[in-house]
């Protein structure tokens, strides 16, 4: 089947109801989105479908026919042959969030998707929003910081 | 911001050869551009420093056969390059270290690059990285290997120019003339065409904490950009041309061992290519992870189950044996005081935990003819090329094993087992093959955090003084499982169980604590901060206990029993600063109250006071207001994260964490079972920082000691309720 991921198009050799988690990583070589429950529960595997954000390890690939997917190394540009970090990133660099960052591109495709829905959201909404990715390292108290400033430059990028 | 780690570019760097010049230094032979590469080893015992000094004065031709602990290379764009074994795994490690190096070197810290090194490179590091060592074990040799290195680039420097070494200064990479500052010299520039290195005959003199210029800021973490655009590479995301993926039959229960094997229909199962069955090992290659795991159901396996144990078992074995501990401390007289007094008592337990590191460990293998290359997400690279080595037979030398970034350690990656569960299979096939153990294997096929239990006793004198204390503890194994037995009988204690489990309190007269071994039907192991969580919940919370016992203030209670000595003073330091940031003895919102505890690890001290209230009868807490001081601070805002990062992974452990057995098992397979904490959990956290001496100690580990005996403590004051078990629940 053909997967469009970050605007570039894949043909896979994926059963339609292989988890799209292993057919980005695995097959494809995608190897940015992470594994850390293959049940649905630790956030790890996040990526976008269609702007929505899935967990890649419990949605199969057949979900993903005929839409756009995201991954985390779709996230950043390329602009006069430098790369461009895109505001989440930034705001996750700035605030100096990660620590092995194993969890990361859970968190940063969560937060994204969050705030292209609410893009101003208050303290409580981000909790509740990015209460459903696990980071063993904690980085919790940081995560929550980044997401907030994320929705800034957000703000600020699209003047 | 220091560049991202040229790893793979230089993975095809060859294996350099060394001569071994004075000091123990040694200089690295054939560098490209004539530059120069500044290699050296610390800890050899004094018989081989004694002949790497004979090799230098015979010039031992094209190098001697030795290499370095770490090593320098100045590159020909006038970047440095740091090759060390010490493994990222979230610490920080490889920003702190390029720290102490940009320091002494008079490099910018962006020109400065940490490069982990394989065991390819020669590099020796048995310990691997644990323990919460890494920046107080390298910091004067680091220092001292920059220095040196400047001051080698200094002397050629001044050769070029034709003055005396001392005319010149060095500063941001680049060497000038005192008498005329317009003219300057790159270090690249220094190095160029040099073959006839010397090491100077001295050590060099390191600069004095005020001079510090790189050390003490907060820099931001090197490794970030590659990290959050998911270039990094991990054990999990290894990759090479041609591999397949393998699993590995796992025994049903712990005591199970395999009887027989045999491929049943594992050939026939879509997209498995082989299947292996050696002795006590059946595993399958496949070319998907999915297939692999379907094969593996198809194979016939005939397990003998061994014993039946439940939990009821293992609570039954963490029993304190009174007065059979091993001293593990002991000041004065304790028996005879706790006799003569009508003593208080009182007992802790701690349950198994898992590491729940979120990346599962994972290994990539490729055994070939001439050697075997291997990718690992491990915190002991070396460990796991003698492992490898001895399974496959074949000499060390042609084992290299490259240490990955890792998606979180806490102990679990100082021994891993899919490296070698990896290079079987390759061996077996003749194809590089990737095992990524799935969550499930996680939980129940590892070694785990050891069950405790602790009993504490204690006299007061008239004054609410304590006059005497007694710590017993048992625990399961912690450090003995990985060492040689002959240790453990020197020893006597396990060091990792009683870790955090002695008085740190000089103004107790009559202090003793003994330590005694569980012998559990499981393997129990390394974690994080190894007995300190569960030592210091039971110390802290009995501190607690007798305060409240005596009618004391719990802060009161325990700045009164702390001695003049310097340790006890930065106690009492840390302990005061965050009593005072969070308000402690004024008067909370209504429902709110506040607890306190202190601990001591790696001479880092640390004080937490936790406010909390009770919400739909479950435990809130609202803050955690932490003071360190970890001696000197290298990296400010890694030390700040550290600590963040310690006590949310201590509050996990603090309300939700408890593995238990069932019929010989481990209980649960995944998080749904096994919850780890959230950011809705999360308290908001304050964290002090209080800076003393001039080295620091350890970072990784130490803020885990006191979370939890604070929020128990806090939770007493607010409802009278002591409790005793972690994890915490209110009856
Ligand atoms: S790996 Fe998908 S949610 Fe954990
Ligand atoms: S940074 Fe390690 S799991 Fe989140």
């Amino acid at each position: 089947m053909d997967l469009k991921i970050n605007d570039q198009f894949y043909s896979s050799q994926a059963e339609p109801s292989d988890m799209l988690l292993w057919v980005i990583r695995d097959e494809l070589g995608l190897t940015g989105t992470k594994f850390g429950c293959g049940a649905g529960i630790c956030g790890a595997c996040t990526i976008h479908v269609d702007g929505v954000a899935m967990r890649s390890c419990v949605t199969p690939a057949a979900a993903a026919e005929g839409k756009a997917i995201t991954t985390v190394e779709g996230l950043a540009t390329t602009q006069d042959d430098s790369e461009r970090l895109h505001p989440v990133q930034e705001a996750f660099i700035e605030a100096q969030v990660p620590q092995c960052a194993w969890c990361m591109n859970g968190q940063m495709m969560t937060a994204l998707a969050f705030l292209q829905a609410n893009p101003k959201p208050s303290d409580d909404e981000i909790t509740a929003a990015m209460g459903n990715n696990y980071c063993r390292c904690g980085c919790y108290v940081r995560i929550k910081v980044a997401v907030a400033r994320a929705a800034e430059l957000m703000e600020q990028a699209n003047g | 911001m220091a560049k991202e780690n040229p790893a793979k570019e230089q993975a095809a760097k060859d294996k350099r050869r060394w001569r071994v010049s004075r000091r123990g230094f040694l200089i690295g032979l054939g560098v490209v551009g004539g530059g120069l590469a500044l290699g050296w080893r610390f800890g050899l015992p004094a018989a081989r420093l004694g002949i790497a000094n004979g090799l230098e004065e015979g010039g031992a031709p094209g190098g001697a056969e030795v290499s370095p602990d770490l090593w320098f290379e100045v590159n020909p764009d006038n970047t440095v390059s740091l090759y060390l074994m010490k493994v990222e795994m979230g610490q920080g490690v490889h920003t702190a270290l390029a720290q102490l190096a940009a320091e002494e070197l008079e490099l910018p810290f962006e020109n400065l690059q940490v490069i982990p090194a394989s065991t390819a490179r020669g590099i020796e590091d048995g310990f691997g990285t644990g323990g919460s060592t890494t920046i107080s074990s390298l910091f004067t040799p680091l220092r001292e290997g920059a220095a040196t290195l400047r001051l080698m680039l200094q002397a050629k420097a001044a050769e070029k120019w034709s003055v005396e070494p001392d005319n010149l200064v060095a500063m941001n990479g680049s060497f000038f003339k005192q008498a005329n500052p317009e003219e300057t010299m790159t270090y690249a520039e220094a190095a160029q065409g040099v073959s006839d290195w010397e090491i100077p005959k001295d050590k060099p003199e390191l600069k004095g904490i005020r001079e510090f210029a790189v050390i003490g800021q907060p820099m931001q973490r090197v490794d970030f950009t590659e990290k959050l655009t998911g270039r990094a590479v991990y054990g999990y995301d290894a990759r090479v041309d041609g591999m397949l993926y393998g699993a590995v039959a796992r025994p049903p229960r712990f005591t199970a061992t395999l009887k027989q094997a045999s491929e049943g229909t594992a050939r026939a199962v879509k997209g498995v290519v082989d299947v292996v069955i050696e002795d006590d090992f059946a595993g399958v290659v496949a070319t998907s992870r999915g297939a692999a795991y379907r094969g593996l159901e198809a194979l016939e396996l005939d397990w003998d189950l061994g014993e039946t144990y439940q939990q009821a078992d293992i609570d039954a074995l963490t029993q304190v044996r009174p007065g059979e501990g091993v001293v593990v401390q002991k000041e004065g007289r304790v028996a005879a005081k706790l006799k003569s007094a009508t003593s208080i008592r009182a007992e802790y337990h701690s349950p198994m935990a898992a590491h729940a590191h979120l990346e599962p460990q994972a290994a990539l293998v490729e055994v070939r003819s001439d050697r075997v290359i291997a990718q690992v997400s491990t915190q002991s690279p070396q460990l796991v090329r003698d492992e490898i080595a001895e399974a496959l037979k074949r000499k060390k030398e042609d084992v290299e094993v490259t240490a990955t970034y890792l998606g979180g350690g806490f102990g679990r990656r100082l021994n891993v087992e899919v490296a070698v569960e990896a290079a079987r299979l390759s061996q077996a096939i003749g194809k590089p093959v990737h095992i990524g153990w799935n969550r499930s294997e996680e939980f129940r096929h590892g070694y785990v955090r050891p069950p405790t239990h602790s009993v504490l006793e204690a006299a007061l004198d008239e004054t609410g003084k304590i006059q005497a204390i007694r710590h017993e503890l048992a625990s399961g194994d912690v450090a003995f499982p990985f060492l040689p037995a002959f240790l453990s009988t020197i020893f006597g204690a396990d060091f990792g169980a009683w870790r955090g489990g002695r008085f740190h309190y000089e103004g107790i007269e009559n202090r003793e604590v003994l330590s005694q071994r569980v012998k559990l039907p499981l393997k129990t192991g390394w974690w994080r901060g190894l007995g300190l969580l569960a030592n210091t919940f039971a110390i802290e919370s009995f501190m607690d206990e007798l305060a409240h016992a005596s009618g004391q203030d719990a802060l009161e209670f325990r700045l009164r029993h702390l001695s003049a000595s310097d340790h006890n003073q930065r106690l009492k330091r840390v302990l005061e600063s965050a009593a005072e940031a969070a308000a402690w003895g004024t008067t909370l919102a209504e429902g709110r109250a506040h607890g306190i505890a202190c601990s001591t690890d790696t001479k880092t001290v640390c004080a937490q006071v936790a406010e909390v209230s009770i919400e739909e009868s479950k435990v809130r807490v609202h803050k955690i207001t932490t003071a360190i001081d970890p001696g000197l601070i290298v990296n400010p805002d890694g030390v700040k994260a550290q600590t963040q990062g310690a006590i949310v992974f201590g509050l996990s452990s603090t309300f939700f964490e408890k593995l238990t057995i069932q019929d010989s098992q481990f209980a649960p397979q995944n998080f749904d079972t096994y919850p780890l904490i959230t950011m809705k959990e999360t308290p908001e956290i304050e964290v002090i920082l209080r800076q003393s001496g001039e080295e620091p100690f350890g970072m990784g580990e130490p803020p885990l000691g006191p979370v939890a005996a604070a929020v128990a403590n806090a939770v007493f004051a607010l409802t009278g309720q002591r409790l005793r078990s972690l994890p915490l629940t209110l009856s």
